[in-house]
């Protein structure tokens, strides 16, 4: 196993009788902004939540060449942090009080005076300078995912730190950001990879998977469907296949980048599912 | 709620600061109100002619009060001041602590299954308690119910505990559900055995519902002293990982708390120190839900200053309510634990109709 990846062999979760994943492998490289993507129910989550520990499963799960389930709790927290979907905060806590509480394992950075001003640098990284004094249960939804993505930074601030990458997961990290902000925290991420951290996504935006990611693996039904670079990943076929519509990938010639867009095909949105799901098996 | 109103909407960046200042202030206060009311409690009362530091320095060779002054100060007021500080000190901890594992600022001490057990634990004691050999009576004297009681409290968290824990993973909410039924169960067990007793001793069991410190001694404090100061003591540690619970197991998880072992760690000093509690002086209410919930509303929830701070607040809270439940029917004694229901239930409801939002979180 290598000393800068997650990798993770033939992960099998099942719940009562649904198989969520059926023995999925998958790597991502530090250095780079690996993206999960794949339709509702695929398993983006469940492999999230299997890869950091949070949900029953059978097969391995390595962090830097060691294998999670042999690192406590506070070993493992110091390598990744991990940035939840949604989450609750049951005690009133301000923004501040609650960025601080990354903090808790200790080891943000190798220079310990550097922790107490931490939380601030990382509140005004995610475009929250001057909200430390507000109660989080008075924030909108899309500022309190950026107060938890800057409790995850603080965690493991420095990219990597002692030759060692640290990692990022986070699961839909824009969900509920405005078009704006959501930018501001692709490109974060995007910079944490380039600093030589890992970062690892569940995205539901195509287009800005396209536009930030370095690596993409696309599940269907609690598979792996297709996994490589971008440009690779997202074609017209395999995404329509798996996401059931038709999907159109667009590379304009002045910009480069890539572009998803889906075709109307002149009918209804569920009798076009159903019939793109029908030749939506991929083998 | 009420920070959320004193919060300008675009404030400086030190309220939070401001939050631990705060709480700074508030622990002096209450260490003076500490001392203040110590000194209350061995008053005894305004119209008391005991000579209090007489009393008390007489002991260390430091004055000449008379030998009855001596004993009432020494003998009887001293153990019982000591025992409210100490037992409302432990409720109040034991209430933050259960309210920070359970993710609700409406969780009681009692949700460890504690509370039901001791009190099967002592009603057993009082009604069947003749049944044992004389031997044995005699041998236990006084410690009989207190003994039992404890016993109990234990039993049933350990059987909550052991329900709620599968894989090594402890289910906090199974062992909420759990509590109810087991509380029913022993609350049944408890109905039969009262259903048998005599009189005087439907008598004993009402006043020991109530709760009380009036029967307080050195002996009784110095059985149930090293499991309460062991859960006083253990309490700080526990503050960082409460702090993480408060986003949820997972979250707190990866955030590098070891939650199992934090929560066994919470659990076991919990029943240790509220069984001790209940052992010595019977049920007493509201003092572990109300005093944290104060302080939250003062000071903000960080765990660091609120464990500290409800160990004060509790042990003054206790001391004076047992002031109150010795002069308000003078010559006679209110049971204690009326006080704090008639002066904690208000309270409570007061804080539910300010903030609604409260029980929504």
């Amino acid at each position: 196993m290598s000393e800068t990846s997650i990798t993770a062999s033939k992960l099998r979760v099942r719940f009562g009788r649904h198989t969520a994943l059926n023995g999925v492998d998958f790597s991502a490289q530090a250095g780079q902004l690996t993206a999960i993507v794949g339709p509702n129910g695929s398993g983006k989550t469940t492999l999230l939540r299997a890869l950091t520990g949070d949900v029953a499963h059978s097969g391995k799960v390595w962090i830097n060449g060691r294998e999670t389930a042999s690192l406590r709790p506070v070993e493992l927290a110091r390598l990744r942090a991990v940035l939840p979907q949604s989450g609750s905060v049951a005690f009133p806590f301000t923004v501040l009080e609650l960025v601080r509480l990354g903090l808790t394992a200790g080891l943000a950075t190798a220079c310990p005076q550097a922790q107490a001003t931490l939380p601030q640098a990382a509140l005004a990284r995610v475009g929250l300078a001057g909200f430390e004094s507000r109660l989080v249960q008075d924030l909108s939804g899309g500022e309190r995912q950026r107060v938890h993505l800057a409790r995850v930074l603080v965690q493991i601030w420095e990219p990597v730190l002692e030759g060692a990458p640290r990692w990022l997961f986070l699961d839909e990290p824009v969900s509920a950001l405005d078009i704006g902000h959501q930018l501001i925290v692709m490109q974060l991420a995007h910079d944490y990879a380039q600093a030589g951290g890992g970062v690892v996504a569940v995205m539901h935006d195509l287009n800005l998977t396209a536009m930030f990611a370095d690596h993409v693996t696309l599940l269907g039904a609690g598979q792996v469907r297709a996994s490589g670079a971008p440009q690779e990943v997202l074609t017209d076929r395999d995404l329509s296949a798996c996401y059931g519509c038709a999907l159109r990938t667009n590379t304009p010639p002045p910009f480069g980048g890539t572009w998803i867009l889906p075709q109307a095909t002149g009918q209804s949105p569920s009798q076009s599912a159903g019939l793109s799901l029908g030749q939506g098996s991929l083998s | 709620m009420a920070l959320a109103s004193i919060a300008p909407p675009f404030p400086s960046a030190r309220q939070s600061g401001d939050r631990r200042a705060r709480a700074r202030v508030v622990r002096i206060g209450l260490i003076v109100a500490l001392g203040l009311s110590m000194v209350l409690g061995l008053g005894g009362g305004a119209a008391s002619d005991t000579d209090v530091w007489g009393g008390l320095l007489t002991k260390f060779g430091l004055a000449t009060a008379s030998a009855r002054d001596v004993t009432i100060i020494w003998d009887i007021r001293m153990p019982r001041v000591m025992t409210a500080a100490l037992v409302g000190a432990a409720l109040a901890v034991a209430g933050a602590v259960m309210q920070g594992l359970f993710r609700n600022p409406l969780a009681d001490p009692g949700l460890v299954g504690v509370s039901a057990g001791a009190g099967l634990g002592a009603v057993a004691a009082i009604v069947l308690g003749g049944l044992l050999p004389l031997a044995v009576q005699v041998a236990s004297g006084a410690y009989l119910v207190p003994f039992s009681a404890f016993l109990g409290g234990w039993a049933s968290t350990l059987v909550l505990y052991r329900i709620a824990t599968r894989g090594g993973r402890t289910s906090v909410a199974t062992m909420l559900l759990a509590g109810i039924a087991l509380g029913a169960l022993t609350g049944a067990i408890t109905g039969i055995i009262v259903y048998k007793a005599d009189d005087s001793q439907l008598r004993d069991l009402t006043f020991w519902g109530m709760g009380s410190v009036a029967g307080a001694t050195w002996a009784k404090l110095w059985a149930a002293a090293p499991l309460i100061l062991a859960s006083l003591f253990v309490a700080p540690f526990l503050a960082r990982a409460l702090d993480a619970l408060a986003l949820g197991e997972a979250v707190a998880s990866h955030m590098g708390i070891d939650t199992q072992m934090m929560k066994r760690v919470a659990i076991l000093s919990v029943a240790g120190s509220v069984g001790a509690c209940v052992a010595i002086t019977g049920g007493i209410g509201f003092v572990g839900i109300v005093v944290p919930h104060l302080l939250r509303l003062v000071q903000g929830p960080e765990h660091r200053n609120l464990l500290p701070n409800a160990a004060l607040l509790g042990a003054v809270v206790l001391l004076l309510a047992d002031m109150v439940s010795r002069v308000v029917v003078a010559p006679a004694e209110l049971p204690i634990g009326i006080v704090t229901a008639i002066l904690g239930g208000p309270v409570f409801m007061w804080i539910l109709l300010k903030n609604r939002s409260l029980s929504d979180v």
